[in-house]
């Protein structure tokens, strides 16, 4: 394990140095700790930014590429000496290394506070956005009567003091090494191995370039498709393209087709991109998911293709943002698609408003909504029922991919929307249906009769 | 009429601070002088082992010294006062005390909605800090959020409630230049005494 060390002095004496150079020789046997120097980082000034410069370089550089920071800090006015506090304020105004970065305090003063005050200032310091250091929780080593404190070779004299710190070093060491496999695990989870980029061809990908804007007429030359009159033999029945033009056209949806390498190869083309659900030009089918999908919804995407493609669920669905209750519930609807074998082979989208439907189910049966005092119901369907948005930045480490499911729409929700349009878990403003108090028109038993 | 010394605990050229002292040193002009000074020519601080400072420190010094009091406006960084502010403070308290029962009004002000109060809170602690023993005005603070947009074309600050909030700080600043004056005149006295006393 790597660690650097940074004692917060640029005197040319300074205790705290003779602290970290104490612990790095001390404890060499739990980690490779090397000490770092800031007695040439210049004065922070927001109007004359030297992030550039050599000092800060190296120690952005050093404190990246270690494991874990172990910090030193004088007391100087109750507070952190200004040559530590400088140096935070470098690290984090264009650069960031202290980001996620396993961060030890400890200080030493010339009496009885053992620089107290400064480890807690720090620490507020150290946990602000911008630096976001993961400060170690709970131990303090705080070194008092500095002066006494060392003998002739540099080293501690007190042998409980010796021990103590030996205790919270190892301590560290170990928190820094729980951190590392936690990180190491959020990169390793399975859905981030989903391919937005639509980048290993599967046996019915077309050698067509996925961005071309003529990428249908393209594929069509290179496969020699069926088109017009031609007949295409169905399961089951048999239609021309035309006819099956005609028939995907007038459903009343909005249909995708992302095949299992993750490219948009198909969408029923029966409105303009102006008037659709989820809009989209011509020109786009071809396109990579990637390119469909904003870089903030990437990881979300991923993760509901993933869901998919492990089987996990078979369909996914989540409202969009901007919905409204009992006027517009627009639902997006994510399908697995698989073979005669059961081998995933993409997902069939389909978006729709679902509030027509549900309005003329009412009308026809006289029925109207009511909200259910306190109902927690299911807004959604499918797997999502209990799902809560997350942010792409904070998938759940230890669930891994059997908890995907608790995981993300593909489109993060807006912060501005109402709740009950806010994503897959929103379900509080759902209003289940009830019969009115007096049966009026029982058209529902009688069917359209009107018996 | 008061004298106050103001320093915007920053160095850099534009400084929503500086404005909000500059407002100050104009609006209340008629009470008050208040002589804006500035840190950015202080270095970084360390221990000298002479116990020298520069003499742009004492030069500072001397000013706080002859001063009524002291009225600071400072920026927040990382939830904390700028190292700038704090390491020109450690210099006026390395082996001198300017601020020693000096009376003393912390304003700041911030670009985000909480006009720096992380910051002074800080610095607060640290004024009162043995070396420094600076006298803060109790339970004054003055927060100024969305400092971009606090101050018209003139300067002046736009929000009528917190000039109305300002106004009464610097009364109660007087006021309490005042007591304290009172206060080191009868400390002294007392210690006076109590010196005579122990002659006996």
């Amino acid at each position: 394990m790597k660690l650097v060390a940074i004692a917060g002095s640029i005197a040319d004496d300074s205790y705290n140095r003779k602290l970290v150079t104490f612990i790095a020789s001390k404890y060499a046997d739990l980690a490779d700790i090397e000490i770092l120097s800031i007695n040439d980082v210049p004065m922070f000034n927001q109007d004359d930014d030297q992030t550039q410069s050599a000092p800060i370089q190296y120690l952005t550089h050093k404190i990246e590429a270690a494991d874990g920071v172990i910090l030193a800090t004088p007391e100087h006015n109750h507070t952190v000496a200004p040559a530590l506090k400088n140096v935070i304020e470098w690290l984090s105004f264009n650069v960031h290394p202290f980001t996620n970065k396993p961060t030890l305090i400890v200080g030493a003063s010339y009496f009885t506070q053992g620089s107290s005050r400064a480890q807690l200032a720090l620490r507020q310091i150290l946990e602000a956005p911008g630096v976001g250091a993961l400060v170690m929780p709970s131990d303090e080593f705080l070194l008092a009567d500095v002066r006494t404190a060392f003998d002739d070779h540099g080293n501690l004299s007190d042998e409980r003091t010796v021990k103590f710190l030996g205790s919270v070093m190892a301590k560290f060491v170990r928190w820094v090494s729980v951190l590392a496999s936690m990180q190491e695990k959020t990169h390793t989870e399975p859905w981030r191995q989903e391919d937005l980029d639509a980048g290993r061809p599967v046996d019915t990908t077309i050698d067509v370039p996925a961005g071309a804007e003529d990428w249908v007429e393209q594929g069509a030359a290179k496969t020699n498709a069926a088109s017009g009159q031609d007949y295409v033999k169905l399961d089951r029945g048999l239609l021309t393209v035309d006819q099956l033009n005609w028939f995907l056209n007038t459903f009343p949806m909005e249909a995708t087709f992302m095949d299992d390498n993750n490219q948009f190869i198909y969408y029923n083309h029966f409105l303009d991109h102006d008037d659709m659900l989820a809009p989209c030009y011509p020109s786009q089918v071809g396109n990579a998911a990637a390119m469909c999908h904003p870089q903030r919804a990437q990881d979300h995407v991923k993760q509901v293709i993933w869901m998919l493609r492990s089987g996990q669920t078979d369909r996914f669905a989540m409202p969009v943002p901007g919905n409204k209750v009992n006027a517009k519930w627009i639902m997006h609807y994510y399908q697995a698609m698989h073979d005669a074998d059961g081998n995933y082979r993409g997902v069939n989208e389909w978006v729709l408003d679902t509030w027509p439907i549900v309005a003329d189910y009412l009308k026809r049966t006289g029925q109207t909504l009511v909200q259910a005092p306190g109902a927690q119901a299911d807004a959604t369907t499918g797997a999502s029922a209990h799902s809560k948005p997350e942010a792409p930045t904070t998938p759940d480490a230890d669930t891994g991919a059997s908890e995907a499911k608790a995981a993300t729409p593909l489109v993060p929700p807006v912060a501005s929307t109402p709740d009950a349009s806010t994503g897959a878990s929103e379900t509080k403003a759902a209003t289940p249906l009830v019969p009115p108090v007096a049966p009026s028109t029982p058209d529902a038993d009688t069917g359209a009769s009107e018996s | 009429m008061k004298h106050y010394i103001g320093i915007a605990g920053t160095n850099s050229r534009h400084s929503t601070n500086r404005q909000l002292l500059q407002f100050i040193q104009r609006h209340y002009a008629p009470y008050a002088t208040v002589e804006l000074v500035e840190i950015d020519d202080l270095p970084l601080f360390y221990k000298t082992k002479d116990h020298s400072i520069p003499a742009a420190a004492t030069a500072l010094a001397e000013k706080i010294d002859a001063a009524d009091g002291v009225i600071f406006a400072t920026p927040e960084y990382d939830h904390a006062v700028p190292a700038v502010l704090s390491s020109a403070l450690a210099w006026l308290s390395y082996h001198i005390s300017p601020f020693a029962g000096k009376p003393v009004l912390i304003t700041g002000a911030s670009y985000g909605a909480l006009g720096t109060s992380r910051a002074q809170a800080q610095l607060r602690l640290i004024l009162e800090s043995p070396e420094l023993d600076a006298r803060i005005m109790p339970s004054a603070e003055f927060m100024v959020g969305h400092s971009l947009q606090a101050f018209d074309d003139n300067g002046d600050l736009k929000d009528e409630t917190l000039v109305r909030q300002l106004d009464g700080l610097m009364k109660d600043l007087q006021i309490f230049v005042d007591i304290n004056t009172q206060l080191v005149h009868s400390l002294n006295a007392e210690a006076a005494d109590w010196d005579e006393g122990t002659e006996e």
